[in-house]
């Protein structure tokens, strides 16, 4: 009970924040408007991933293993690029707030709202397919005891719950700093995501170098612990790390982020004149 | 830099990011999909292996299974969630994995292997190198379904060969009646100028025709081969005859007629005969190679037409029935070895090639007026052929 529990946490985790931080962030700046168009792409993704995951639990097909991983590790390296070009335009569309530049700003981002449909749908969708698998065949034992579908369910709608606790919680934080860190945070879980999806690639023979391990810190955080599930969920922390996972989470995140806090920073001190030390001290 | 484009830039940039995905992971999933085995799969499994893993235990109720697709149902016994994974033999490739099986649950994990040796792993807890153990997969000797076309081609290419020997026979036959009439009527001219052409025939499909044991003998005996006691009959016979050395005393018309006689007699037995042969791919691929060891024996050391010296003409047919046996199996060996077909490609042709500086007229020059560095080139030529086309019968047939 517990372990499918921490199951469904644990994938309902890794879909719902970034969808939880984009909802944050169109409320936050008064595009409640958008707000379907995110919903729509959850639908969609959800929809997709049990249909398919139905069919291939059903159907007289299943997916080869190298194919399952290349989409998970594939889905998940095309989230990090929407996601990231996302940040970029928040930061952008960040700085007109209350101006009267916004309804134009928004009138050309139209198809940037698109991307949020698109951004939802891989968010949801990138391990939506492997979430499926797993519950459908939670479903399937139910035959013999509930306790692993209700589990899993139950470790899915706890996920939610917290989204949404995060949600009303990040509704309360002051305006400015909102969103510098709901950039940061996109940032840190949009390198996580990369990882995973180098991960996914390296188990399907992909990418070389499945063995060289970073490091292993499984024995401190073991994968199945509650803590373990978390970090994982939020941050896609995996205790054993292979040098190319944290290699291109490093490349991924640090220059991402530096650029991040520079246009937040540009955008606080209007008009720009920061000297180089103060970015320094920022991006450090 | 996504935050120094232009709006319009980056909504096709979203755009496109779409189109990418969407094209990249349709294809790729259609092009992944693997049967899922059903409860009753045919062969030597019954259903799936089964694999029961508790935080302890990683029970494979098989250790061996018959390569192609195969299904593990994995059923989670234990409190922790577990993976199961096949590895290859190194340990540490992963050829196929599920993970996610948490407590109670039943995962099936299908693949395809070949056959060889492989390690099986539970992982209670999701973390360490798991519970291993050897797992072995063995040739179940399925023939495939590109098995079934291969199997098409090749019996297309033996249908081809068949009615290529069948024309030559017929050729043969005709040929050898004309032949036998003007050399039984003292007509030597005529006769002299009809050898070498005619034999061609029976050159080409030598193979088939050294099938019959008791033929080949009768019809193409050389005076050089014969038995103690055996009665020398047959075209070399007439070549003596024909072709005769210093001091030869000739035939008289009564034996001459005798020779005749018996040699299109034979030549219609082995007409018969050849008409209910059964060939087979095997037979095209070895006799090619013999034609080419009949030309590297005999026609490369000019033995085979020692008085008449026509041994260019019987080297020529021994090349072209063993490009006609080599070319009705080259679909089938382009299936196979690409690379052999090829080769063997190149080197026929560098063979065809050298042969044709020595033709005159209808036919070639007489072999002693060839020089012995023209000889050694030629013999060169077909051992260089030799070698690859010694592979043809292996690389279609097994």
């Amino acid at each position: 009970m517990t372990a499918n529990f921490l199951i469904g946490l644990r994938e309902g985790l890794e879909a719902t924040l970034i969808v939880v931080l984009l909802m944050a962030y169109l409320t936050k700046s008064g595009r409640r408007a958008l707000l379907p168009r995110l919903w729509a792409g959850v639908g969609i993704a959800v929809a997709v991933s049990v249909g398919f995951g139905a069919l291939l639990t059903f159907g007289p097909r299943g997916l080869t293993f190298e194919a399952q991983e290349a989409i998970g590790g594939g889905l998940s390296i095309v989230a990090v690029g929407l996601v990231t070009w996302m940040v970029f335009w928040m930061a952008r569309t960040a700085r007109t707030l209350g101006s009267e530049l916004r309804s134009r700003v928004d009138g050309v981002a139209d198809g940037a709202a698109w991307g949020l449909v698109l951004v939802a749908a891989l968010a949801v969708g990138r391990e939506g397919l492997e979430t499926a698998l797993f519950l459908w065949a939670a479903a399937q034992a139910s035959g013999e005891s509930g306790t692993p579908l209700s589990g899993a369910l139950l470790g899915l709608a706890v996920a939610a719950g917290l989204g949404y606790l995060l949600h009303r919680g990040v509704l309360k934080v002051n305006l400015s700093r909102f969103f510098t860190w709901t950039g940061v945070a996109l940032v840190v879980i949009a390198g996580g995501v990369l990882a995973y999806g180098v991960h996914d690639l390296q188990e399907a023979g992909i990418l070389p170098g499945l063995h060289s391990l970073a490091f292993d810190v499984s024995a401190a955080v073991p994968p199945s612990s509650w803590y373990g599930t978390l970090l994982k969920g939020t941050l896609n922390f995996s205790p054993a790390t292979t040098w190319l996972e944290a290699t291109a989470w490093v490349l991924y995140a640090v220059p991402v982020m530096f650029c991040y806090l520079r246009a937040n920073f540009r955008r606080r001190l209007r008009p720009a004149a920061e000297t180089p030390a103060a970015t320094a001290a920022i991006a450090s | 830099m996504p935050g120094l484009t232009s709006p319009k830039t980056r909504r096709t940039a979203g755009a496109r990011l779409a189109v990418v995905a969407a094209t990249a992971v349709l294809p790729l999933a259609l092009a992944s999909c693997t049967d899922n085995a059903n409860a009753n799969a045919t062969g030597a499994t019954d259903g799936p292996i089964q694999v029961t893993s508790t935080d302890t235990e990683c029970k494979v109720s098989a250790a061996v299974a018959p390569s192609g697709n195969l299904t593990f149902a994995v059923k989670n016994d234990g409190a922790e969630v577990t993976e199961f994974y096949v590895l290859a033999e190194d340990g540490l490739r992963i050829v196929a994995e599920v993970e996610n099986i948490g407590p109670g649950i039943t995962r099936n994990l299908v693949l395809t292997a070949p056959a060889g040796k492989y390690t099986t792993a539970c992982k209670p807890g999701m973390q360490g190198d798991g519970i291993r153990a050897d797992f072995t997969v063995k040739d179940s000797g399925k023939q495939a379904t590109a098995d079934a076309d291969h199997q098409k081609l090749v019996d297309t290419g033996v249908t081809q060969y068949t009615a290529y020997v069948k024309d030559q026979t017929e050729q043969l036959v005709a040929g050898t009646r004309e032949f036998a009439a003007a050399y039984a009527a003292g007509d030597a001219a005529k006769a002299k100028s009809l050898y070498a052409a005619t034999r061609m025939h029976w050159e080409r499909i030598e193979p088939v025709a050294e099938s019959f044991g008791d033929l080949d003998p009768k019809l193409d005996a050389r005076e050089a081969d014969l038995e103690p006691g055996q009665k020398w009959t047959g075209w070399h016979r007439a070549e003596k005859d024909l072709f005769p050395p210093a001091g030869y005393k000739a035939l008289t018309a009564a034996e001459r007629s005798a020779i005749s006689k018996q040699l299109v007699a034979d030549t219609g037995e082995l007409s018969t005969r050849t008409r209910t042969v059964e060939l087979s791919a095997d037979k095209l691929g070895n006799g090619a190679k013999e034609l080419l060891d009949e030309v590297a024996r005999g026609k490369v050391t000019g033995e085979e037409e020692i008085w008449s010296h026509t041994d260019l003409w019987d080297f020529q047919a021994n090349v072209d029935g063993a490009r006609i046996a080599f070319e009705n199996l080259k679909p089938a060996l382009e299936q196979k070895d690409a690379a052999l077909a090829k080769d063997l490609d190149a080197k026929f042709s560098a063979l065809q090639a050298e042969l044709k500086t020595h033709a005159k007229g209808d036919g070639f020059a007489y072999y002693n007026e060839l020089s012995k560095d023209e000889v050694q080139q030629l013999s060169a030529l077909v051992d260089a052929l030799g070698e690859p086309l010694s592979k043809l019968t292996a690389a279609v047939v097994l």
